[in-house]
C-alpha cells in the first residue's frame, strides 16, 4: 500500500510548495492514473513515491509518504528501488547503455538477479513490450517510441512491486499508446503490481486505471474510480483536463436528466448510455 | 553511420577480441611510440595502425582521425620547430635558428601523436562501451564507479553534439548565419554554450538518478552478466604488442 499523509513539498530553489496537503491511499495492485495541467505537480507526486524527492531533489518535505510501510524519507533510494521501479520522463537520459540488451541487463545485474533467471527475465520483458526483435539494436538507432518501450522493459524485467511511469507514451502514436497501456494493465493484473502512471491522455487512463487522480496547483482535486471522477467533466475542463468526448456527451445527458447511469469511460459505455436514452 | 566515438558494428578480428586485451594492446602501442624517437619505427606503427583499421573496414575513419590529430599536433610541431635549434641551419631566428633537427623534431611529434592516437580511437569504434566497462571491472578490477563515469562520458558526447546541432538549427531558423570564417562561427557559437551547458547538466543529473534507481550503488565487480574470456588471439595480439614495445625500447637503448 502507498500512503500520502498531509504531504507537501517545496523544491529548494522554489518559492512555493509544488505539492500541498496531499492525503491519498493507493491499495496494493491498483492501477492509478495521475493527470492534470502542466506544472500541476503530477511528477512531484511520483518522485515522492520512488524517493527521488527528497533524496535527489532536496527541499522542504512535510507530512509522510510510505511505500509498503517504508518511509520514503528514511529509506535509502537504493532500498526503495528494490520495491519501486521507475520510468522517467526524459527517456534519452535514462539510457545508460548503447545496446538494448545491455540496457535491460543493467538493472538485473545491479540487483543481483541470479544468473539462471537473467535470460528468462530479459527475454520476457522484451517479449512483453513487443521489442524482442530489437534486442541487439543500438539504442541510438531507435525511434522515440521504441526507446520508451525499452525503458519500460528495463524496469519490468526487475519485477518491481510498484511501477511508477512518468508519461510513458509521450512519444508514441495513439495505437502504440493504447497497446502499451493494455500491456501495463495486463502485467499489473497478472503480477499484482501497483502501477502509478502520469499521463496526459485521459482517455487511456479512464479506460485502464482503477483510480484516477486529478492534480491542480499541487493539490489533489479528485481521486477515485474513473467513473466517479469523470462525472465532474465540467470542473475537470476548468482545471485544464479535457475529458473524452464520449464522457462529456454522457455527462450532458446526465445533466439534462435524460440518463441516470454512471459517467462513460469510453465509446462503448457512451454508446450503451445513448442506446438506453433512445430506448 | 556511426558518429564520433560511436561503436561501429562488425565481425572483424578486432571486434571479436577481448575488450581489455584490445585496450591493453592500444596502450602498449602508445607507450612504445613514446619510448623511441625513431621516425622509421613511428612510421611503421602508423602503417600498422592503418592495417588494423583496414582489417575492420575503418580505413576512412582512421584516416579522418589521423588528419584531425595531425592538425591538432601541428601546433605542438610548430612550437618544436621554433624552439629546437638542432642540426644544420635552415633559417636563422632572433632567438636561435630552425635547423634540420628542428624539422625532424616537428615531424616526429606529428607522426608520434598520430601513431599512438589511432589505436586508442580504434578501440572505441570496435568495442561496445558497456563491454569495455564491464570487462575492465571484471578483469582489471577497475572500480565500477570510474568505469561508469568513462562510459557515460563517451555515451553523452554524441548526445551533446546532437543537442548543439539542435540549438544551432533553432538559431539558424531565427536568422543566425553560421557560415563564414572560423572566428565568426566561434563568436556566434560561444553564447550557445550556455543553453548547451544547462541541458547537459540536466541530462547528466537525470542519467545519474536513472542509474541510481536501478541499483547503481549495489553493483559489484561480480555483477556483470556477460563474461569476457581471453582467447588465443588475445594473447597473441598482446604478445605482438609487447614485441613492438621491446623493439622501441631496444631502439632507444641503442640510441637509434
Amino acid at each position: 500500500m502507498i500512503e500520502f499523509r498531509d504531504f507537501s513539498f517545496r523544491y529548494r530553489e522554489g518559492d512555493a510548495p509544488v505539492v500541498r496537503d496531499v492525503t491519498l491511499t493507493i491499495p496494493d495492485g491498483c492501477f492509478v492514473g495521475i493527470t492534470g495541467a502542466a506544472g500541476s505537480g503530477k511528477s512531484t507526486l511520483t518522485y515522492a513515491v520512488n524517493g527521488i524527492i527528497p533524496h535527489c531533489y532536496p527541499g522542504d518535505f512535510y507530512g509522510a509518504v510510505t511505500v509498503e510501510g517504508m518511509d520514503t524519507v528514511e529509506t535509502s533510494l537504493t532500498d526503495l528501488s528494490r520495491a519501486v521501479g521507475s520510468v522517467c520522463q526524459d527517456i534519452d537520459s535514462q539510457m545508460v547503455s548503447s545496446i538494448v540488451e545491455d540496457e535491460v541487463l543493467y538493472g538485473l545485474e545491479n540487483f543481483g538477479v541470479p544468473r539462471d533467471e537473467v535470460e528468462a527475465r530479459l527475454a520476457d520483458a522484451l517479449e512483453l513490450m513487443g521489442i524482442a526483435d530489437l534486442r541487439h539494436r543500438a539504442i541510438d538507432s531507435l525511434s522515440g517510441g521504441q526507446k520508451q518501450k525499452v525503458a519500460v522493459a528495463s524496469i519490468i524485467a526487475l519485477r518491481p512491486r510498484v511501477l511508477v511511469l512518468d508519461e510513458p507514451t509521450a512519444e508514441l502514436d495513439p495505437a502504440s499508446s493504447a497497446a502499451v497501456f493494455d500491456l501495463l494493465a495486463t502485467y499489473a493484473r497478472e503480477h499484482g503490481t501497483t502501477v502509478i502512471v502520469v499521463e496526459q491522455k485521459i482517455a487511456l487512463l479512464a479506460e485502464h486505471a482503477d483510480m484516477l487522480v486529478i492534480v491542480d496547483g499541487g493539490r489533489v482535486r479528485f481521486a477515485g474510480a474513473p467513473g466517479e471522477v469523470l462525472e465532474h467533466s465540467a470542473e475537470l475542463l476548468e482545471l485544464g483536463v479535457n475529458c473524452p468526448r464520449s464522457t462529456s456527451l454522457v455527462n450532458r445527458l446526465r445533466a439534462s436528466g435524460l440518463y441516470a447511469g454512471p459517467a462513460a469511460r469510453d465509446v462503448a459505455e457512451a454508446a450503451a448510455a445513448c442506446r438506453e436514452v433512445i430506448a | 553511420m556511426a558518429g564520433f566515438l560511436e561503436y561501429v558494428p562488425g565481425e572483424s578480428l578486432l571486434h571479436r577480441m577481448n575488450p581489455v586485451a584490445k585496450l591493453a594492446c592500444a596502450l602498449i602501442l602508445s607507450v612504445a611510440c613514446f619510448c623511441t624517437g625513431n621516425l622509421v619505427f613511428l612510421l611503421g606503427v602508423v602503417v600498422l595502425d592503418l592495417a588494423l583499421a583496414a582489417s575492420c573496414s575503418m580505413t576512412r575513419q582512421a584516416l579522418g582521425l589521423a588528419r584531425a590529430v595531425a592538425a591538432f599536433s601541428a601546433v605542438l610541431a610548430l612550437i618544436a620547430l621554433l624552439t629546437t635549434p638542432e642540426g644544420a641551419v635552415l633559417a636563422p631566428l632572433p632567438w636561435g635558428y630552425v635547423g634540420t633537427g628542428s624539422v625532424l623534431a616537428a615531424v616526429r611529434i606529428i607522426v608520434r601523436l598520430v601513431a599512438c592516437a589511432v589505436p586508442l580511437f580504434l578501440v572505441m569504434y570496435v568495442t561496445q562501451m558497456n563491454d569495455l566497462a564491464n570487462a575492465l571491472v571484471k578483469m582489471a578490477h577497475v572500480p565500477y564507479r570510474y568505469a561508469f563515469t568513462f562510459t557515460s562520458t563517451v555515451h553523452f558526447i554524441p548526445v551533446f553534439m546532437n543537442d548543439m546541432a539542435g540549438i544551432m538549427e533553432a538559431q539558424t531558423a531565427r536568422g543566425v548565419e553560421f557560415d563564414g570564417s572560423f572566428a565568426k562561427r566561434l563568436r556566434l557559437m560561444a553564447p550557445l554554450c550556455v543553453p548547451l551547458l544547462v541541458s547537459s547538466v540536466r541530462k547528466t543529473n537525470s542519467a545519474a538518478i536513472a542509474a541510481e534507481v536501478r541499483g547503481f550503488n549495489l553493483r559489484t565487480a561480480a555483477s556483470g552478466y556477460k563474461t569476457y574470456p581471453m582467447a588465443a588471439r588475445d594473447w597473441a595480439a598482446l604478445a605482438a604488442c609487447v614485441l613492438v614495445l621491446a623493439a622501441a625500447i631496444a631502439l632507444s637503448a641503442l640510441g637509434m
